[in-house]
C-alpha cells in the first residue's frame, strides 16, 4: 500500500485547524502543521523572494521552507484575486531551486471556474479517498470557520475590558480544541465551552468605549504574526476591537455586487480583489459610529494601495480618523506602538471635546 | 455636429498613460468615427511625474503616478475624462488590479476638482465584454447603439491592422544584421517618452538592432505564455512572457524593462529570470529619482557582455 501523503498549508493565523481537520478526517491523509511563523520564517522567505514582492508571499514562502524540514511532502497552495494567483508557481519554481523535492498542488492551476476541476486537485491528496466522506469533512470545517472567526472576533472586542486576565486563556483553549478535532461534535462543544466561558467572566466596560474598526489586505490583517498582533495590542489599550474581514464574512457569506452598490459613491466598479469589501466595511464601521479606522496592509499590496484615496475621502466625509500602516519584513514592534498610542490619545480626546 | 464653431472645448480628454499604450488607437478611432473632439493629454515628462507623485499613493508604482500626472494635466480642459476600466477578458486573461481600480482611484483623487470622468467598463466575468462595453459608452455619449457598435468594429479593425504592421516590422528587424537586443516590458514604460524613451535612443547610438515584446502580435504570445507559465493569467503580462518565450533564442540579450514597484513584474521577471538559460538577461527597475547616468551604466555593461560572448570583444 501507497504511504499515506504528508500534506501542509503554509501558516495563515489559526486557519490551519481547518486543512488540518479536512486532510485528516475527509481524506485520511497526514497533515503537517508548519511551526508557528517567527523572524526565521520571514527571513528564510525574505532571503529567497523577489524583494518587490508583497510582505505574505514572502512569508508564506518561509512556511513552506519550515513544512518541508518538518517532514512534509505534499504542499497546497491557495489561490486568490490579485498576485495570488501567481503566487504558487512562482514559490514551487523557487523551492525546487533551492533543492527540494515534494508535491505541490497549486489549486490556480485548477481553478478554470468548474467545481469538478477543484475535486481533481484534491484528488490528488489521497487518490482512494471517499467523496461522501470528505464532503461531510469540507462540511464541518465550514462549521470550524465560523465558530473559529466567531470566537475570535468576539474574544478581541471584549479581552480589553477583562479584569481577571481569563479571557485569553479561554480563546487559547478553544483554539487548541479546534486543532485536535476530531468530528463535527468536538468542534461544537468547544464552541459552546468557549461561549460558556467567556459569558461567565463579568466585564468591566463603560458603556462608551472607544472602538476601532480594522480593515485590510487578507492575509497580514487576519495574520496576528505578520500584523505584529495588533487587535492584541490595541485591546490591551482597552479598546473595542472590531475586524468585519474574515473567511466566513468574506467567503462563506459574502455578497460583493450588493456591497459595491452600497458603496458605489466612494466606487462605481470593484477595484479589485479585497477592495470592495475593504471600503464596504469601513464604511459600514463610520456609519455606526466608530471612533477610529486601521488600514492594515503589506507593503507593495495593490488593491490596498488603490482604495488609499478612497478611505481618504471617506475619512473626510464621515470624520473618522483613519490610521494607515504598513507592514514589512523588518517592521519592529516598537515603532508600532508609538503609533498606535498616540492614534489611541488623540481619539480618546476627541471623544472628550466631541462626545 | 457642427454647430461647433472653432473653439468649441473638447468633450473627451485621453491620458497618454498607462493602457493608452497599448489600446489607444481602438479608443481614439473609436471617438474619431463618432465625430467626438478629443484632447490628449501631453507628453510625458518629468513635470507630470512630479505631479502624479504628490497626488497618487506613496506605494504606488510609478506607471499609476504618471497617470495621475495626466489626469491633472486634462482638469478643467475637458467636459469629460476618459478612463476606461479594463478588469478582464475572461477567466484566463486578467488584468492588474491597478486599471481595474484607476476609473474609481482618479475618481477619487480628484473629487473635489469638479471634473466629469466617463468610464467603459471591460468585464465579460461579470457580463461586461468589450462590444458592449464600447456600446455603453457610445450610447451614454449620445449615440444610437447601432452606431456605437458600428464605431467600435471599425475602431477594433484599425488596433488589429496597427498589430499586425507592428508584427511585421519587428520581423523584420529581425532580420537585420547586428547585436539584437529584445527589451520585455510594458508598453506604456516602453513607449513612454519620459521613461523608456532614453532607454531606446541609447541602445539605438550604440549600434544595437531593438526588438519590443509588446509589438509582436499578442495572441501569438499569449499562447506561448500559456504554455510556458500556466497560471500567469495578467492578459499584459502573457504577452510579455510569451514574447520572451517566443524570441529569446532569436536575440543576443533581453533586458526586462519594469517600473518600481510594478506588481506583476515582480513575479513574473523572477520566473523569467530563473528559467531562462544560455541568453544574458538584465532585469532593469525604473525608478523616479533614476538619473540616466546610473542606468547608462548597467546598459554599457549588459552590452559588453553580449558583445564579450559574441566574440566580438577580446
Amino acid at each position: 500500500m501507497k504511504q499515506q501523503r504528508k500534506v501542509a498549508l503554509p501558516r495563515y493565523g489559526e486557519y490551519n485547524c481547518v486543512l488540518k481537520y479536512i486532510v485528516e478526517q475527509g481524506f485520511e491523509a497526514q497533515c503537517i502543521l508548519p511551526p508557528p511563523l517567527s523572524r526565521r520564517t520571514e527571513e528564510l522567505g525574505a532571503r529567497n523572494s523577489p524583494d518587490l514582492v508583497c510582505t505574505p508571499f514572502k512569508t508564506t514562502l518561509g512556511s513552506m521552507i519550515e513544512a518541508l524540514e518538518a517532514g512534509a511532502d505534499t504542499i497546497i497552495m491557495v489561490h486568490g484575486a490579485c498576485r495570488l494567483n501567481y503566487f504558487g508557481e512562482l514559490q514551487e519554481q523557487i523551492l525546487r531551486d533551492l533543492g527540494y523535492s515534494f508535491e505541490f498542488i497549486n489549486l490556480s492551476l485548477y481553478n478554470t471556474g468548474k467545481i469538478k476541476d477543484i475535486l481533481r486537485a484534491l484528488k490528488v491528496i489521497n487518490p482512494r479517498c471517499n467523496m461522501v466522506k470528505a464532503g461531510r469533512a469540507v462540511y464541518d470545517a465550514v462549521k470550524m470557520v465560523e465558530h473559529l472567526d466567531d470566537t475570535t472576533s468576539m474574544y478581541y472586542q471584549n479581552c480589553g475590558f477583562d479584569p481577571t486576565g481569563t479571557y485569553p486563556k479561554i480563546y487559547r483553549k478553544f483554539i487548541s480544541d479546534m486543532y485536535a478535532a476530531r468530528s463535527l461534535a468536538d468542534i461544537q462543544e468547544g464552541y459552546r465551552n468557549a461561549n460558556h466561558a467567556f459569558a461567565d467572566v463579568v466585564l468591566e466596560k463603560n458603556p462608551d468605549p472607544i472602538r476601532i474598526g480594522i480593515i485590510g489586505d487578507y492575509y497580514t490583517v487576519m495574520d496576528p504574526f505578520s500584523n505584529l498582533e495588533i487587535e492584541q495590542k490595541l485591546a490591551d489599550m482597552g479598546v473595542e476591537v472590531h475586524r468585519l474581514m474574515n473567511i466566513t464574512n468574506d467567503m462563506l457569506r459574502n455578497s460583493e455586487k450588493n456591497k459595491q452598490i452600497i458603496i458605489r459613491r466612494f466606487s462605481e466598479y470593484s477595484m479589485g480583489a479585497s477592495s470592495t469589501t475593504d471600503i464596504w466595511q469601513a464604511q459600514n464601521f463610520a456609519e455606526r459610529g466608530f471612533d477610529g479606522l486601521i488600514q492594515v496592509k503589506s507593503a507593495f499590496c495593490m488593491p490596498e494601495t488603490d482604495i488609499m484615496p478612497v478611505l481618504a475621502n471617506l475619512s473626510r466625509e464621515y470624520s473618522i480618523p483613519v490610521l494607515y500602516l504598513t507592514y514589512d519584513s523588518q517592521t519592529s514592534d516598537v515603532g508600532l506602538m508609538t503609533r498606535l498610542e498616540a492614534f489611541f490619545d488623540m481619539l480618546e480626546m476627541r471623544k472628550k471635546v466631541a462626545p | 455636429m457642427e454647430e461647433t464653431g472653432g473653439n468649441r472645448i473638447p468633450a473627451i480628454g485621453i491620458p497618454r498613460a498607462l493602457l493608452y499604450y497599448r489600446y489607444g488607437t481602438l479608443w481614439e478611432h473609436f471617438f474619431r468615427v463618432l465625430d467626438v473632439p478629443v484632447i490628449l493629454s501631453p507628453q510625458s515628462s518629468r513635470g507630470i511625474l512630479d505631479i502624479g507623485a504628490r497626488l497618487a499613493p506613496d506605494e504606488g508604482c510609478i506607471s499609476l503616478k504618471m497617470f495621475i500626472g495626466h489626469v491633472e494635466a486634462l482638469i478643467g480642459k475637458c467636459e469629460r475624462i476618459f478612463i476606461p476600466r479594463y478588469s478582464n477578458y475572461g477567466y484566463t486573461d486578467l488584468f492588474c488590479t491597478r486599471y481595474e481600480g484607476i476609473y474609481d482611484q482618479a475618481r477619487n483623487i480628484f473629487h473635489t476638482s469638479g471634473q466629469r470622468f466617463i468610464t467603459c467598463n471591460i468585464d465579460v466575468m461579470n457580463g461586461s465584454p468589450e462590444p458592449k462595453a464600447f456600446e455603453q459608452l457610445g450610447v451614454e455619449l449620445g449615440f444610437s447603439e447601432r452606431e456605437s457598435r458600428r464605431a467600435w468594429k471599425e475602431a477594433a479593425g484599425a488596433l488589429e491592422q496597427e498589430q499586425r504592421a507592428n508584427d511585421r516590422l519587428q520581423k523584420e528587424l529581425a532580420g537585420k544584421p547586428g547585436m539584437k537586443v529584445l527589451l520585455a516590458g510594458h508598453s506604456y514604460v516602453l513607449s513612454d517618452p519620459y521613461l523608456g524613451k532614453p532607454i531606446r535612443d541609447y541602445l539605438e547610438a550604440a549600434g544595437a538592432v531593438i526588438l519590443r515584446t509588446d509589438a509582436l502580435d499578442p495572441i501569438t504570445s499569449r499562447k506561448a505564455s500559456a504554455r510556458f507559465s500556466p497560471t500567469c493569467r495578467w492578459l499584459v503580462s502573457e504577452e510579455v512572457v510569451g514574447g520572451v518565450m517566443l524570441w529569446k533564442e532569436k536575440v543576443d540579450g533581453i533586458i526586462l524593462v519594469s517600473a518600481f514597484p510594478c506588481g506583476p513584474d515582480s513575479m513574473t521577471n523572477e520566473l523569467l529570470i530563473r528559467r531562462i538559460k544560455g541568453v544574458p538577461v538584465l532585469p532593469l527597475i525604473l525608478d523616479i529619482q533614476s538619473g540616466m547616468a546610473g542606468i547608462e551604466t548597467r546598459i554599457e555593461s549588459f552590452l559588453d557582455i553580449i558583445r564579450f560572448q559574441k566574440g566580438e570583444m577580446v
